[in-house]
Order: C-alpha cells, then sequence, then structure tokens
C-alpha cells in the first residue's frame, strides 16, 4: 500500500491566509460548476452522482496488483471526469471530499476549501484537459493515462505547496521523498485509470457512449490553468527556498533557472512576510480570483465562435 | 464499520443532539477557527481546547474513549508531517500540527456523532451550500454502504472461486462491473424516484426551528471558544 495516493489536509496544518483564501475561492467555483454539471445533466441527475461518489468509495476496496507484491487502489478523480464530464465531476468529488471531512475526519473542515480545490476542481481539470484533447484519437490510452497520471500529481503537488506556504518544515530530503512517491501515486493512477476505462468500454459500451460529453473549450483552458497553477505551486514551493534549491543542487540543469526564481522571489517573500496575515490573505484571495477571471474570459473567448 | 457507529451515535438523546443543525456547525466553525489561529500552541491552550471538546463530548453522552480513538484516524498524517518538523528541528511546530489537527478532528466527531447526516445536511444547505450538492451528498452516504456491501460480495465471490490475488486485468474488471452496476442501480434509482413525485428536494419530516435553548448555545459554545481564544493570544 501506498502512503497516500491522495493528500487530505487536516485542520491545523494551513496557515489563515491560505485556507481563508481558498475556501473563499473553492466553495464558490463549486457552486458554480453544480449550476453547470446540472445544466449539462438536463434533469436533476443528483441520484446518478451521489451513487457514483458512493461508487468510488466502494471501488477503493478493490486492490490493485502494483509491482513487487505491493497493491494500490483507485483514486477516481480521472474516472470521473472521463465518464460523467468534469463539471458533473468536480461536483461528485466535492461530495466525496464532504463525507470524508465530516464523517471519517479524512481532511478537515476549514481546510475542505483547500482540498475540493486541490483534488475536486483543480484535480479533475487537469484530468480533462488530456482526455479532452486527445482522448477521441489514435492516443486515446495515453491519453487517459495522463488523465490518471495528471489528476494526481496537479492535486498533490498543490497540496505540498500550500503546506509549504503555509510554513510547515519539510527538509528538502523529506520534499523529495513526497515527491518521488507522489510520482510513483501517479503513474498508478494512470495505469489503473486506463484499466477501469477499458473495461468499462467493453463491459456496458452504452454507459461510454453517453460518457463521452461535449467538447467543451471553457473547460479544457481551465484544466491547462490547473496545471499551470500546480507548476507554478513549485515556484510557492521556493518561499521554502532551501528545499529549492537543494533539489538545483541536485539537478545542475535546474540550477541555474533556480537561481533565477530564487532571486527575485526572496525579496518577495521577504516583504510578503513583514505584512500582516490580513494582507497575505487579500492577495492571495486576489491572485486565484485573478487566476479564475482569468480562466472564464479565455473560456468565453474561445467557446464563442463555437455556439455563434 | 466507522459510519455505522457514528449513525448509532448521531441517533442518541442528549442536550448537543437536540439542538439545531445549523446553531453547531456554526459553533464548530467558531470552535475550529478559534484552533487554528492560535498560535503559538502551548502545552496549556491545548488542554484548554481539549477541555472543551471533551466537555462537548460529555454533555452529549458519547463514549470519551471510543471517541477518542476514533479521532485518532487523523495521526498518520499528522504524525508524518510533525516527524518532518522534527527532523528540521521545529518541536513546537511538530506538537501544534499533532495537537490541532487532533482535536479538529475530534470536534467534528462530536458534531457528526451528535447529528444525524440528513440533518446535518439539511443544517449546511440552510447554511447557504447549494441544494444540487447537498442532494448529491445525501445520496452518496445513502448508497455508500450499499454499494460497498456489493464490492465486498464480489471479492468474496472472487475469493470463493480461487481468485485470491487478483491480476490487474481482473481487478479492473471488478471495478468496471461495480461501476456499471452502480450506473444501472442510480437510473433505477432516479427513475423509481420519479415516479413517486420526486421534485429535487428531500423532504423532512419536521422543519428545523430555532429555540431559545439553541440560541443559549450558540451564545455559549462560540462564546466560550472565542474567550478561548482571546485569552490563549494575551497569554502567548
Amino acid at each position: 500500500m501506498l502512503p497516500w495516493d491522495s493528500v487530505h489536509i487536516p485542520d491545523g496544518f494551513l496557515s489563515t491566509p491560505v485556507w481563508l483564501a481558498l475556501d473563499v475561492t473553492g466553495l464558490p467555483a463549486v457552486a458554480l460548476l453544480a449550476r453547470r454539471a446540472r445544466r449539462e445533466l438536463e434533469e436533476a441527475r443528483a441520484p446518478l452522482l451521489g451513487v457514483m461518489g458512493a461508487f468510488v468509495f466502494a471501488a477503493q476496496m478493490i486492490n490493485f496488483p502494483v509491482a513487487a507484491g505491493t497493491s494500490a487502489h483507485l483514486v477516481g478523480g480521472a474516472l470521473l471526469a472521463i465518464t460523467l464530464g468534469p463539471a458533473a465531476a468536480a461536483v461528485v468529488m466535492t461530495a466525496i471530499l464532504a463525507v470524508q471531512a465530516f464523517v471519517f475526519q479524512d481532511g478537515g473542515i476549514l481546510a475542505l476549501g483547500a482540498n475540493v480545490f486541490n483534488m475536486g476542481i483543480a484535480g479533475v481539470l487537469a484530468a480533462w484537459l488530456p482526455y479532452h484533447l486527445w482522448g477521441a484519437g489514435r492516443h486515446r490510452r495515453t491519453a487517459i493515462f495522463a488523465a490518471g497520471a495528471l489528476s494526481v500529481v496537479v492535486s498533490a503537488l498543490l497540496a505540498v505547496s500550500e503546506l509549504l506556504a503555509s510554513a510547515v518544515p519539510v527538509r528538502p530530503a523529506a520534499l523529495a521523498f513526497l515527491l518521488v512517491v507522489f510520482g510513483v501515486s501517479a503513474a498508478v493512477e494512470g495505469v489503473i485509470t486506463v484499466a477501469v476505462v477499458r473495461g468499462i468500454e467493453r463491459l456496458s459500451p452504452r454507459i461510454v457512449h453517453n460518457a463521452t460529453p461535449e467538447r467543451s473549450w471553457g473547460l479544457a483552458v481551465c484544466g491547462a490553468g490547473a496545471v499551470l497553477l500546480a507548476a507554478a505551486g513549485g515556484l510557492v514551493a521556493s518561499t521554502n527556498p532551501d528545499a529549492l534549491q537543494w533539489l538545483g543542487g541536485q539537478l545542475d540543469i535546474l540550477g541555474r533557472v533556480t537561481t533565477l526564481f530564487a532571486a527575485p522571489l526572496a525579496e518577495y517573500r521577504a516583504r510578503w512576510l513583514g505584512s500582516p496575515w490580513t494582507s497575505k490573505a487579500a492577495a492571495g484571495t486576489a491572485g486565484a480570483l485573478l487566476v479564475g477571471l482569468i480562466c472564464i474570459a479565455l473560456g468565453r473567448a474561445a467557446t464563442r465562435p463555437r455556439s455563434a | 464499520m466507522h459510519h455505522v457507529v457514528l449513525e448509532r451515535w448521531s441517533r442518541g438523546e442528549s442536550f448537543l443532539h437536540a439542538r439545531d443543525a445549523r446553531v453547531k456547525v456554526v459553533v464548530l466553525l467558531v470552535y475550529l477557527v478559534a484552533l487554528a489561529t492560535t498560535t503559538p500552541m502551548t502545552p496549556i491552550a491545548g488542554a484548554c481546547y481539549a477541555a472543551l471538546v471533551a466537555a462537548a463530548i460529555v454533555a452529549a453522552r458519547l463514549p470519551l474513549a471510543g471517541l477518542a480513538l476514533r479521532a485518532a484516524t487523523v495521526l498518520p498524517f499528522a504524525g508524518t508531517f510533525a516527524l518532518f518538523s522534527l527532523l528540521a528541528g521545529d518541536e513546537s511546530r511538530a506538537l501544534s500540527l499533532v495537537s490541532k489537527s487532533y482535536l479538529s478532528a475530534a470536534a467534528v466527531l462530536t458534531l457528526a456523532g451528535t447529528t444525524p447526516l440528513p440533518k446535518l445536511v439539511r443544517g449546511l444547505e440552510s447554511l447557504g451550500v447549494p441544494r444540487f450538492l447537498t442532494l448529491v451528498i445525501q445520496f452518496l452516504y445513502r448508497y455508500l454502504f450499499v454499494i460497498s456491501e456489493q464490492a465486498q460480495h464480489m471479492r468474496m465471490a472472487a475469493l470463493a472461486r480461487g481468485g485470491g490475488r487478483l491480476r490487474m486485468t481482473h481487478a479492473a474488471g471488478a471495478a468496471a462491473t461495480l461501476f456499471g452496476r452502480s450506473y444501472a442501480r442510480a437510473e433505477g434509482i432516479h427513475g423509481a424516484m420519479l415516479a413517486r413525485g420526486f421534485h429535487g428536494r428531500m423532504e423532512l419530516l419536521a422543519e428545523a426551528r430555532l429555540g431559545p435553548a439553541d440560541v443559549l448555545f450558540l451564545l455559549g459554545g462560540a462564546g466560550l471558544a472565542t474567550a478561548l481564544r482571546l485569552a490563549m493570544g494575551t497569554l502567548a
């Protein structure tokens, strides 16, 4: 069993600016997606989404053999995005995370916004991106693998950068260990997702036929935004500069890039840390809102010619 | 199973069980915010916050030891990062991570152990959570047990046929079968509900109403947590 294939952040880990900013932005985003999912699914298909959420819980009891006698289980974000579409998948993931937080103490309540943002929004959109772009073509299998792997990597990277931004001390060696774990979990999730989607295609082709929903460029752009944001999370990780420098030292090529980014960021951080947390929260919220608005604007621009 | 125990706890009778779900959610949030914003987390502060949760658990007539044990589910995660903090030489941070996450989990368990999920979800709905989402949560919780049991039956069947250790394709086939069955079940449920006049809202037998005791609990609980936070602020 791998340590974690999905990072549910408990309460008490994130600093106030971080959880507040993510609650303020993540939860309304889900409300928006809930409205969209309701529209896409025509009638109130709440029963379907709820039962699919229960399925993801139950599917975690099925052990998938991984190399060397270990086993792993399905995380499910990518599978939901592929079968239900991204908006509905985000709603189901949010419902799963809410039940996990309230009933199973897996993830915190104040940290629910962060967990929803990492897994329910960014993870689902990151999975949707490759499937949307290449899922119908020759590289379908690769696209499904990428969907599974990206969903895990993006949510894990975001979670770790949130922890680092909250000044949870993670030594470079520990960070490297976490990154290796996430890399392995991501590959495993990719393989499992491919296998399960192929199984579903064989057993119930009707569902997969239903499950190739209309192509939405807006959401694909949001997905690209999610991937970029996770990459930027690596830069946020430089609030813990020695970790990044250590990694840079390990990989000599990265060394120059690191100093390139670390120099301006160090100053930025110093200015930031001096300010009270309210301004940090405001800055964080503003940043997240800005990314959201850019995503919406790009999405609108990309979808307009198609609907006209 | 965990949620079966919670289900039994939440049907109990006590002062806390009888309170309105909205009030309990608000008091929980105030407590969690107070706990989260207390820095540094001194042992005295930890003891005071723990006493507050313990008082709530006793008032709810929930088993203190059983609840404390169940709240320990956060410890593997918290412990790992506490270990990282120790390795980084930050002992107070390690203590704060473990105590804050553990006390938060205990507080959430106290809410879940005194409020049946339908009431809790209805409370969240009237606090502003979108109805579509609360509906999905309710269906998820309702069928969690059903689908898990089906998965268990499938595992048993595989074992009985000599499938001790599944190969990747077998495991994927099992997951795909479970998916197809869940999907078909969902469609059946939806059709049956529509036939019985479902219009997108779960009906409760009685609409929740705030009583004087609820207001009292709100003021008392939230006030106590706030006072504790302010006291800890000056202590620190």
